[in-house]
């Protein structure tokens, strides 16, 4: 029994030392430059320059599959690890991943190039793109695909980057990085008081957030807003929990207002409490915010509708609805794919409120919600497929967990085609 | 086994038919419901991954021929140059592919460029060269910008000017067909 126990910990002891192997490899290498796996930026990472070589696909997915492999066996053996061991991995792998380089996304520099088209340049950006500031030396560093678009995110994250857009592009990247570090933390901390406060393992719930390595290199490496988001949907669900319920209703549309995705726990929540606080505490919040909004942005700046049907025309090549397309013979998703998958959706939506109001857990269906707009949806992108893993990992509902985990799974095994055949 | 009813069955509520009314907790006994949903979700989780698994699989096949077709233009130019652009055919969705790179030395699109047109199967690690066309330093590819086309470019209209810019190096048609 006890020799079992050793090697369980020796066990556990060598997955963690693969995690942080594999994430510090892709950080050193990162921090070289010149990969395309590495968007161009300021050389944030310069003082690590030396210990690694320049990052290729070969290297990324080959590091990217042996933490994925250790995350999975790590997660079998959650129940046998200490609390303290799990926090320690948790805190290690976010600290290497904050040390280092911008990683596989150029958004944080739409975010910045947003923050000082309003701060630096007094320019709306709800109704510009960077391209108004073309000037501006965060502008070359913004994907080319975004330089026309006017930002999609909502009116509270825009203001909370405003602060930012004052300390320079090096400094706002760092401060993006801070941000996205803590909103991480705070999401983690969240996620571990609802496990305890509904009776599940907490550290199990952890790792599965916290270690994920889709969380880890893709949502933290690229400093990701929706991290923000997942920290006021935790909060929502946390606060739901302590019976703080128009709190609880102020932090969703809070959430919604970061990215507008993060409203889609209100129903459910308003479904499974029935009570009026969450409502009033929405609507409360809602209105202030819009207020703001109003004031700061003027009226664009609370036509989120208009952002998200712009942004749900977008296709990206690792959607699951195009490579359904491609399954079926067709070369990609056209207008009518669009309405059959909304329909989908809407079908999908309905049967989990149906399901809340006749006693499913709200948690639960919230997160298959979230999971139903990324498989759907045919702009997906790695950390949308965060937005239900915190869920997944309090709700009492465990298909939703591993539902979660596959579709990340897949996402991964998608990215593999440059190993398989690499092009040079 | 019926469950005790809750505060929530009574007003409205409790006007509600049984199967309509709000509840807490889910009622036990849902194991039909539970057992077509998990059932729907794994046959939706399958069709996932073979769509995924056959994306893989194509994308493979695409990288395969992509390396053949910077292979062959490496052959027929003499120059074995690493940064050269690919374009695909996404209008047509054929495996016709356009291969650019420098004719001398110098920092991608830093020169002026020659570009191979590529058709047909992989065969010994190669294609088949239709045609080309050059195209100056620093411009993008666009039929306004391509000059001495020669091969099937030629045959089908793909350059606007009918002579190369001014200074530009020389632009000789390069061997067409298997290499």
């Amino acid at each position: 029994m006890q020799a079992g126990r050793v090697w369980l910990r020796a066990l556990a002891g060598a997955l963690a030392v693969v995690m942080l192997a594999a994430t510090l490899e892709i950080v050193l290498d990162g921090a070289v430059g010149h990969s395309p796996l590495i968007p161009k930026s300021p050389h944030i990472a310069a003082w690590l320059d030396g210990v690694g070589e320049r990052l290729g696909f070969r290297v990324f997915l080959i590091a990217l599959l042996a933490y994925v492999g250790a995350y999975a066996c790590m997660l079998l053996l959650a129940r046998r690890v200490s609390a303290r061991f799990a926090i320690a991995l948790t805190i290690a792998l976010q600290l290497i991943v904050f040390a280092g380089p911008i990683l596989l996304s150029t958004d944080v520099f739409s975010y910045i190039a947003y923050a000082r088209m309003g701060v630096v340049h007094g320019i709306n950006p709800y109704i510009h793109g960077p391209i108004a500031i073309a000037s501006d030396p965060v502008y070359h560093d913004v994907g080319k695909d975004w330089k026309l678009v006017a930002t999609a995110y909502g009116p509270l994250y825009t203001l909370i980057s405003y602060p930012l857009a004052w300390l320079g592009v090096t400094g706002a990247l760092w401060g993006m990085k801070l941000m996205a570090l803590l909103a991480g933390a705070g999401t983690l901390a969240l996620t571990w008081r609802c496990a305890r406060l509904r009776q599940l393992d907490p550290k199990l719930a952890l790792l599965v957030v916290g270690v994920n390595p889709l969380w880890v290199i893709y949502g933290l490496g690229g400093a990701h807003n929706d991290l923000i988001m997942t920290l006021l949907m935790m909060g929502a669900v946390s606060l739901t929990l302590a019976r703080r319920e128009a709190y609880a209703g102020a932090a969703v549309i809070a959430a919604a207002l970061v990215k507008a995705t993060g409203i889609v726990l209100l129903p459910f929540m308003l479904l499974s409490t029935r009570r009026l606080a969450p409502l009033l505490g929405a609507v409360v919040a809602g209105l202030a915010c819009a207020l703001v909004a109003f004031l700061v942005f003027g009226i664009h700046g609370v036509d989120v509708v208009a952002a998200l049907n712009r942004d749900a025309a977008f296709v990206s090549t690792d959607s699951f609805p195009t490579e359904i397309a491609h399954l079926l013979g067709k070369p990609g998703v056209f207008p009518v794919d669009h309405d059959l998958l909304k329909a989908g959706l809407v079908l999908i939506v309905v049967h989990l409120l149906w399901r809340t109001w006749r006693g499913y857990d709200w948690v639960a269906a919230s997160g298959w919600t979230l999971l139903a707009i990324s498989v759907t949806s045919t702009w997906l992108l790695a950390w949308y497929t965060l937005w239900s893993l915190p869920l997944a990992a309090v709700s009492r509902d465990r298909r939703l967990l591993v539902a979660t985990l596959s579709v990340q799974a897949l996402f991964i095994l998608h990215q593999l085609s440059p190993l398989l055949a690499p092009v040079s | 086994m019926s469950t005790p009813p809750t505060p929530l069955q009574t007003g409205l509520a409790g006007r509600m038919p049984e199967w309509a009314r709000p509840r807490e907790d889910e009622r036990h006994g849902l194991g039909s419901l539970r057992l077509a949903e998990t059932t729907i979700l794994i046959l939706v989780g399958l069709f996932l991954a073979v769509a995924t698994i056959a994306d893989v699989v194509k994308q493979t096949h695409v990288n395969h021929r992509l390396v053949a077709d910077m292979r062959t233009w490496r052959t027929v130019t003499g120059h074995n140059y690493r940064s050269l652009g690919t374009e695909q055919d996404v209008k047509g969705h054929t495996t016709r592919d356009t291969v650019c790179g420098n004719v001398s030395p110098g920092g991608p699109r830093e020169r002026t460029q020659v570009c191979l047109v590529l058709v047909g199967p992989v065969v010994s690690s190669r294609r088949e060269v239709s045609g080309g066309y050059y195209l100056p330093a620093k411009s993008e590819d666009r039929r306004r910008s391509r000059y001495a086309c020669f091969g099937s470019a030629l045959q089908a209209g793909l350059c606007g000017l009918r002579t190369p810019p001014a200074g530009a190096p020389p632009s000789p048609a390069l061997p067409t067909g298997r290499r």
